[in-house]
């Protein structure tokens, strides 16, 4: 309001003072005039006008523009009122600061992650299609067989175009360090799927593409700006990747980022070779103008039919489906966070019922105000306004705290979540979008906060509390306040069971025997281009080289190689024959892997029957392999598989049979949480098709059995061998094994302590609400416990009174939380290892920590309450 | 005596009927209606006050400070050439109204009697 406004707000009012003065006047002299006595007159004129306070406030609804003056008055009355007892505000604005914080910072990542719109233009047209065969599964991202693809590139009636991609990771040289880059290949029209362009330069033209690969590429603008100084003379000029030569035609802009993490992309023509086209390629397109999604999907459904079927897996039963691209990308991260939202909804939830009681507590001590402002003329709505601004003004202050807490929030999450995560994090941001959704919340929490309270205040009043005890026993109010408690106790509790069922999911993750031992181990990946190295043979070398040099470095007690390392993304399984003519039960695969012979060594595994490899398992020797323990007792139980013979062909001639010389460990191979590997390991000196020698881990044990420090010198050691053995190798760094667990299980990790720090926050503030509860009770029934006391009571027949009272407070808040729980921790069934979302122990140890915890906060109340003087009687009564 | 409390639309009407003789302040008005009902109208000066200053405010009434004749300084009303109109539209439709009323209340063989 402005000053003029203001001022002539303040004329008015003395206009309206003066108008009922005069009439007040008029009243009297007409009184005294009819013979009354001036105070007689008085006296009933005033009785006649009624309420001077109540007559201006309605009148001075009449002005208009009233509301912002009420506002204006209700806020500087609320500051006042909130000045006047700084603990409850500051209790209250901490609290909503923390609740409307985690949720202005959850907010964030949902509208990074799952609301905004993909950064291209009209992303609702942009699918992603496939023809799934029935039954099969294919992670996140959707595909459909190559050759079908190539039919359906060129089938017009659907999309405007269509595009598929695939990215790998190449090695770049000659720009710098060797670098190890996430190159994308992509075909012709990928680009205008997308409706990207490059910043610089041109897009793929039809003859950049020949068969498999092109000579020319696009650079992100990151490893532009990283490897090229942002120089726009790049174009034209050629880099070397995998060691081949290729152009460089164009720099996509920053904005681009498809498929996420890509350094570069490089042109694909999908040729489908009718013999063995086994290949899946996700397919995403740009749907035609005018054809609307439901239709596509019934002509896409239609085209189904008509597809070819080549040999291969059986094509029985194609799903056809069309799942916008932004589900896609998104993929699956969705459901935990819609379920980590729902958990910081249930933060706010008890942050609001613990302001809630406060204000509640306020109120019974601000009756007699009420009582007042009520005498003076306010009307109830108008009390309840005043409330209700208060509140706001409480929440607003919080909600200013609470974009702070969102920031340091975010700043957190981001930097202790797992990398890659979450896609498109890089929208996660405190956007307008985000203060906006945090204005709203503001207001909502006031309601939610104050409504109840504002209510209750109000009809008080009308029972004149003016009266000198005035010690209204409010026994609703009370009632509502142990509701509230109650609730925050269940809320509470829910939270604390799913993060108990996280935290024990994850203990059973790390306490599998993965079988192998990974202290004092450390890892360095390479990928062997074949460029440079074409012969399986240069691959052995290279291999049998750097192990010795690794076996060489002082300290080190055993030093291997193998193709795929446990615990890693990749690996290669396929069925054999076994020379007795048994057949292996349909399905079964086995891992096959190459290795060093000191592979076993190196990683802890321990020979159980036979023999490891050693130097003398020549190319060109006997050929030899060794069974993982569950392979060996499937086929020949009781340890009879040393010296039978096995192949990996199908219709082995004599040359292909191996000889089983030796039985090794059951290992983990894949995720932490997958069952124990089925293997056949074979020596990298006898292993012929060089796909399986291209990526190459080497696996160096420390002699030192201290602590992991005692690996860093090795580290270094081991990542220079790489670097001599080929300066060209894009060396990742060497990886102390244990870390590598650590990233295989930090997202089980993360959300668990999550959760874990959620479900604690909330589990505070339920015990901040318990012990309010407690306190205001037993303060309100010192004369009672005094006149107990007076009467002979013992302090420990205070204190059963007082645990009573707390179970009472509490149980029924457990056993709702408990009913709670068992319906929504079902939820978390999909993130949990080894354990049921109704796990009785986790159940159980929950229910004690919560009882434990709110006896511990009835503890102080209830010493209070204990030593309650019986001399208050006397002065009670005074 | 029994009172009528007045609805809040009648209450605006009654005041612009007051006002026709002349300008008049709130008290005035309250006593004139008091008056001029028999007592049986009793203006509540927490209906009287709103009402006056949202007639105010709506243009019907304008209000002048003068002084009365105890010398002192009064707030008073005047009609306005809209508040007649406003009035003339009023009184037809009360007319209409009390005459449909009384046609409901009394039975038309006496209707000539009253």
């Amino acid at each position: 309001m402005t000053f003029s406004g203001s001022r002539k707000r303040a004329q008015r009012d003395l206009d309206l003072d003066e108008e009922i003065r005069a009439h007040f006047d008029m009243a009297v002299r007409d009184r005294m005039a009819r013979g009354e006595s001036r105070a007689a007159a008085e006296a009933a004129a005033r009785r006649e006008f009624g309420n001077v306070g109540h007559v201006k406030e309605v009148t001075r609804d009449m002005w208009g523009g009233v509301w912002l003056e009420r506002l204006r008055q209700d806020l500087s009355f609320a500051w006042r009122s909130l000045r006047r007892s700084p603990t409850f505000t500051i209790v209250a604005v901490l609290t909503l600061a923390l609740g409307i914080g985690v949720n202005t910072a959850m907010f964030a990542v949902l509208n990074g992650v799952l609301l905004r719109p993909l950064p291209f233009p009209d992303p609702d047209r942009l699918l992603a299609a496939s023809y799934k065969p029935e039954g099969m599964e294919y992670g996140v991202t959707p595909r459909m067989f190559d050759d079908h693809y190539v039919l359906f590139e060129k089938d017009t009636s659907i999309f405007e175009h269509v595009a598929t991609y695939g990215a790998r990771s190449l090695t770049l040289t000659g720009a710098g360090d060797p670098l190890s880059v996430s190159a994308a290949r992509v075909t012709r029209q990928f680009f205008s799927v997308l409706g990207a362009h490059p910043q610089l330069g041109r897009a793929f033209e039809e003859n950049d593409a020949s068969g498999d690969d092109g000579t020319a590429v696009i650079l992100s603008d990151a490893l532009w700006h990283a490897r090229f100084n942002a120089n726009p003379s790049v174009i034209g000029t050629t880099v070397t990747l995998e060691g081949v030569s290729r152009t460089v035609v164009g720099v996509m802009p920053a904005s681009f980022d498809y498929p996420a993490g890509t350094d570069m992309w490089q042109p694909w023509r999908v040729v489908a070779n009718p013999k063995e086209n086994v290949g899946l390629v996700p397919v995403i397109g740009r749907l035609k103008p005018g054809v609307s999604i439901e239709q596509a999907r019934q002509m896409f459904a239609a085209f189904a039919p008509n597809l070819p079927v080549v040999e291969g897996p059986p094509r029985t039963g194609l799903v056809p489906e069309l799942i916008p691209l932004k589900t896609v990308v998104i993929g699956d991260v969705r459901t935990p966070l819609l379920i980590f939202s729902g958990a910081i909804v249930f933060v706010l939830l008890i942050a609001c019922a613990n302001v809630a009681n406060l204000l509640l507590m306020r109120v019974a001590s601000r009756d007699r105000e009420m009582a007042l402002r009520a005498a003076l003329g306010a009307g109830r709505r108008r009390l309840v306004r005043q409330l209700l601004t208060e509140t706001l003004a409480l929440t607003t202050v919080g909600a200013v705290a609470g974009v702070g807490v969102s920031w340091a929030t975010l700043r957190m999450l981001l930097s202790l979540a797992p990398q890659n995560l979450l896609p498109r994090a890089d929208g996660i941001r405190i956007d307008p979008w985000t203060l906006a959704f945090t204005g709203g919340l503001t207001i909502l929490t006031a309601i939610v906060c104050g409504l109840i309270p504002a209510l209750h205040a109000s009809e008080h009043h009308l029972h004149a509390s003016l009266g000198a005890g005035a010690r209204t026993v409010t026994g609703g109010r009370q009632r509502l306040r142990s509701l509230l408690v109650g609730g925050e106790i269940s809320l509470a509790l829910v939270l604390l069971t799913g993060a108990g069922l996280l935290v024990r999911s994850f203990e059973r993750m790390r306490s599998v025997d993965l079988g192998f031992d990974p202290r004092n181990a450390l890892e360095v990946t390479v990928d062997l281009p074949q460029s440079r190295y074409a012969t399986s043979a240069e691959m052995r070398e290279f291999d049998a080289r750097v192990v010795a040099n690794l076996g060489a470095i002082p300290g080190v007690e055993a030093a291997g190689a193998i193709n795929f390392l446990p615990l890693s993304k990749t690996s290669i399984a396929g069925s054999f024959t076994i020379e007795d003519g048994r057949k292996l039960p349909p399905g079964y695969i086995v891992g096959a892997l190459s290795v060093s012979p000191d592979y076993f060594r190196a990683m802890g595994m321990h020979i159980e029957r036979g023999r490891a490899f050693t130097a003398d398992d020549r190319t060109n020797g006997a050929r030899v392999v060794i069974l993982s323990h569950s392979v060996a007792e499937k086929f020949w139980p009781g340890g009879k598989a040393i010296g039978k013979r096995i192949s990996s062909s199908d219709n082995p001639t004599a040359a292909d049979w191996v000889t089983i010389v030796g039985v090794v460990n059951d290992v983990v191979q894949g995720a932490v949480t997958s069952n124990p590997g089925r293997s056949a390991y074979s020596p990298i000196a006898q292993t012929d098709p060089p796909f399986f020698l291209r990526h190459v881990t080497f696996v160096v044990r420390s002699r030192d059995e201290s602590a992991r420090t005692a690996l860093t010198p090795i580290e270094v050691a081991a990542a220079r061998v790489l670097r001599e053995a080929d300066p060209n190798l894009a060396v990742q760094t060497a990886t102390p094994i244990p870390e590598l667990i650590d990233r295989t299980t930090a997202t089980p990790r993360f959300q668990s302590r999550m959760l874990l720090t959620f479900s604690l926050t909330a589990l505070a503030l339920a015990m901040i609400g318990v012990y309010g509860v407690l306190s205001y009770n037993f303060a309100q029934r010192q004369q009672e416990i005094g006149v107990r006391i007076a009467l002979g009571a013992t302090p420990g027949e205070i204190a059963r009174m007082v645990l009573r009272r707390t179970m009472v407070l509490v149980i029924p808040g457990i056993v709702v939380g408990l009913g709670a729980s068992f319906a929504l921790t079902r939820v978390l069934g999909r993130f949990l290892f080894q354990i049921k979302a109704t796990d009785p122990v986790t159940f159980a140890s929950v229910v004690v920590v919560l009882a434990v915890v709110a006896l511990a906060a009835a503890a102080l109340p209830a010493r209070r309450a204990s030593r309650v003087d019986p001399t208050i009687l006397t002065r009670a009564a005074g | 005596m029994s009172r009528i409390e007045l609805l809040q639309g009648t209450l605006d009407f009654i005041i612009l009927q007051t006002l026709r003789w002349g300008p008049c302040h709130g008290y005035g008005i309250a006593q004139q209606i008091r008056a001029s009902s028999n007592d049986t109208l009793q203006v509540d000066t927490g209906s009287l006050y709103p009402a006056l200053h949202r007639l105010e405010r709506k243009k019907w009434i304008s209000a002048d400070w003068e002084v009365s004749e105890n010398r002192q300084r009064v707030r008073a009303y005047t009609i306005t050439a809209a508040g007649r109109k406003q009035l003339a539209v009023e009184r037809s439709k009360w007319e209409l109204l009390s005459k449909a009323i009384a046609g409901v209340m009394q039975p038309p063989t006496t209707q000539a009697e009253s």
